[in-house]
């Protein structure tokens, strides 16, 4: 396997008023190059705070355990320094809301110059003529002028567009992109999944995509984890993880979602109950409150990921929806 | 007559030293009771406005909109009627329209003693009930929203709603701040009122999947007008509008298939300098001559159906504009042939 990042055993402690709370536990997977790694969950599962330790971006007092394999090197063990040559540089990120993540008092131009300068040290002439470049890329009209702009003249999608293009601005290898399209309409989504999914085609880029929409992990992602309270469910090929969900978590997510290919009436089944905050996670399968297939073990053990076969797993000792053989 | 109806609803909002922006640029519907009605359309299209206006939040500049037969005012200084407050409105972000430091039972409780609907006494059961319908726990009255998550704080503010006795609620994307499978629950929290309640809803969203599981008529908006209306499993079958197939088209599928979602060329225009013509030629592959520069009205085409596109005659059959562009590019290849 030719893995460009591989974590493993990634755990998250975060302070709380309550103390060190496990936000993370135990978390592995390996993003190879030019393919789409998903990472599923919905709020609170911890799928955020995976990535955001990856990049020494947590706040004071956080405790991180684990390897997180780059390129020969672990991030999870590189000074601040270090750390700051790979983020941004080979390691970029795209967040949900473009509206706060770029600068509203700064030009696209200098918005989208400034790392190409101090990352791989560009004269300004040849900087901006890498943003004109990036802004063609990412399709904005009229690169020139927007270069002048500042991002409250654009629409939301626009922004996104922007923001993608100055993560992509030192060639990042890899990029990570946090609920990218969950601010925008779904006709701007479908144009912002076109273009990542171009990127990785044409430009061998590997993406780390973090979202709670598994339309969109579907449409994207080769490879897909499933997280719920912090640890991982359920992964595998993104095909065989949603096409046949084997977690009562991930097939009670897919029953809840409006399916526009589904038959006409098809109910909205909702997972009873709501995921349990990080400080008040139950005992053994943090699932087992919600699951209708819960046994007395589930209320005491903590079930252990295993391999279940074409590099899926499972964190399920019940298995109720094995396919009988 | 309907419980809820606009006819032809503008607002315009005034800025200065700019043009003014009509956000609404004559919008008609209609909501009736036990009927659920999503109103759909991108970011910027005017739904949430319109959906303001409704309700008397937002002064519309044209176009009258009757409540149970009266015409609603702007909210002013002037207490709202018990008759008036039959109206009410939810909003998109339960972690900032309840007050989080007062209890969920007093939040809710309000508007019992402000309407004078329930005398003092009994106000504590009767909060009990609605929770009990919303379904929460009756304890649930002495905790504070933050206690709760996302799709339990929807459910308290729509408990508050109905503490009023509503007869329709406005809806603004209640759906949208919460997680997939809160969302479903709320989803079918709100088809079961309807029902139960004989409620009328119109339901705001940007959403078009959820507003199928949900409603039983769709209106379509986009730049500021209502291009299509339809029951929603016809809308769903046969979109008339091109606008309508695309917002379809770009709906991911959680099937694992790997299918990417088409996306619509270009960008909502600015509403303050819509396109001639139809407003939405620019974006629609099936436009012609016509579009550029003559701007279709909303016909009513099949039983309950209309559409404002120049593909559609006034009581034509019900069909989606790739058929016909299907069908046309058969003609041509046959053409082509001879």
């Amino acid at each position: 396997m030719n893995a460009l990042l591989s974590v493993t055993g990634l755990c998250v402690r975060l302070p709380t008023s309550a103390g060190l709370v496990t936000v993370v536990d135990s978390l592995d997977y390996e993003v190879e190059t030019g393919q789409v790694f998903g990472i599923a969950g919905e709020s609170g599962s911890g799928k955020t705070i995976s990535v955001l330790a990856l990049l020494g971006l947590l706040p004071e007092g956080a405790q991180v355990e684990g390897t997180a394999m780059f390129d020969g090197r672990d991030l999870l063990g590189l000074d601040r320094r270090s750390l700051r040559d790979v983020r941004g540089a080979e390691i970029a990120m795209v967040f949900q809301d473009p509206m706060t993540s770029l600068h509203p008092m700064m030009t696209i131009g200098r918005q989208l110059t400034e790392h190409v300068r101090y990352h791989l040290g560009f004269s300004a002439a040849k900087a901006r003529e890498r943003a004109t470049e990036l802004l063609h890329q990412v399709r904005i009209p009229g690169p020139e002028s927007a270069l002048a702009a500042y991002p409250h003249q654009f629409s939301g999608g626009m922004r996104q567009r922007i923001a993608i293009a100055i993560a992509l601005a030192c060639r990042p290898r890899v990029l990570i992109a946090d609920e990218p399209t969950t601010a925008l309409d779904v006709t701007v989504q479908a144009g912002i999944l076109r273009l990542l999914d171009g990127l990785r085609r044409q430009s061998g880029l590997s993406v780390l995509m973090i979202t709670h929409d598994l339309g969109v992990m579907s449409s994207i992602a080769d490879w897909l984890t499933v997280m719920y309270a912090g640890r991982v469910v359920e992964s595998g090929s993104t095909r065989e993880v949603l096409g046949h969900p084997r977690h009562p978590y991930t097939a009670g997510l897919l029953a809840a979602l409006p399916r526009p290919e589904a038959a006409e009436d098809t109910p909205l089944r909702s997972i009873k109950g709501s995921p349990p905050a990080p400080q008040a996670r139950p005992d053994g399968c943090a699932f087992h409150p919600r699951c209708q297939y819960a046994r007395p073990s589930c209320l005491v053990d903590v079930p252990a990921l295993a391999g279940i076969g074409d590099r899926r797993r499972l964190a399920c000792p019940v298995d109720p929806l094995a396919v009988p053989v | 007559m309907s419980l809820l109806e606009l006819r032809d609803v503008e607002v315009e909002y005034r800025r200065v030293g700019q043009t003014p922006l009509r956000a609404v640029a004559g919008a008609s519907l209609s909501v009736d009771a036990g009927q659920v009605v999503g109103l759909v359309g991108e970011t910027g299209c005017g739904k949430s406005t319109l959906a303001r206006a409704a309700v008397g939040l937002q002064a519309t500049t044209a176009g009258t909109v009757l409540f149970e037969d009266r015409k609603v005012s702007p909210l002013g200084r002037r207490a709202r009627s018990r008759k008036e407050a039959r109206l009410q409105m939810v909003f998109q972000n339960p972690f900032s329209s309840l007050n989080p430091r007062r209890k969920v039972g007093d939040q809710i409780a309000d508007s019992m003693a402000i309407l004078g609907l329930v005398p003092p006494g009994k106000r504590r059961e009767r909060v009990a009930q609605l929770l009990d319908q919303v379904g929460l726990p009756a304890n649930a009255a002495e905790r504070f929203p933050h206690q709760y998550s996302g799709g339990q704080r929807q459910r308290i503010a729509i408990a508050r709603a109905l503490a009023a006795e509503p007869s329709v609620i406005v809806l603004d994307e209640p759906l949208s701040s919460l997680d997939a499978s809160a969302q479903a629950q709320v989803a079918n929290l709100l088809k079961g009122l309807a029902r139960d309640l004989r409620l009328g809803l119109l339901l705001i969203s940007h959403d078009l999947a959820i507003v199928r599981h949900i409603a039983d008529v769709v209106a379509v908006m986009y730049l500021g007008l209502v291009v299509e209306t339809a029951p929603t499993r016809r809308l769903w079958k046969a979109p008339m509008h091109p606008y309508t197939e695309a917002l379809m088209e770009a709906i991911p599928r959680a099937d694992g298939s790997g299918w990417l979602p088409e996306g619509l060329p270009g960008e909502v225009p600015d509403p303050a300098h819509p396109p001639d013509g139809c407003r939405f030629h620019p974006r629609c592959p099936y436009a012609f001559d016509r579009c550029l520069s003559e701007s279709p009205p909303l016909i009513q085409v099949r039983d309950g159906r209309t559409v404002a596109c120049w593909l559609h005659a006034a009581g034509a059959e019900e069909r989606s504009p790739s058929t016909f562009a299907k069908r046309a590019s058969a003609v041509a290849d046959q053409v082509d042939r001879v």
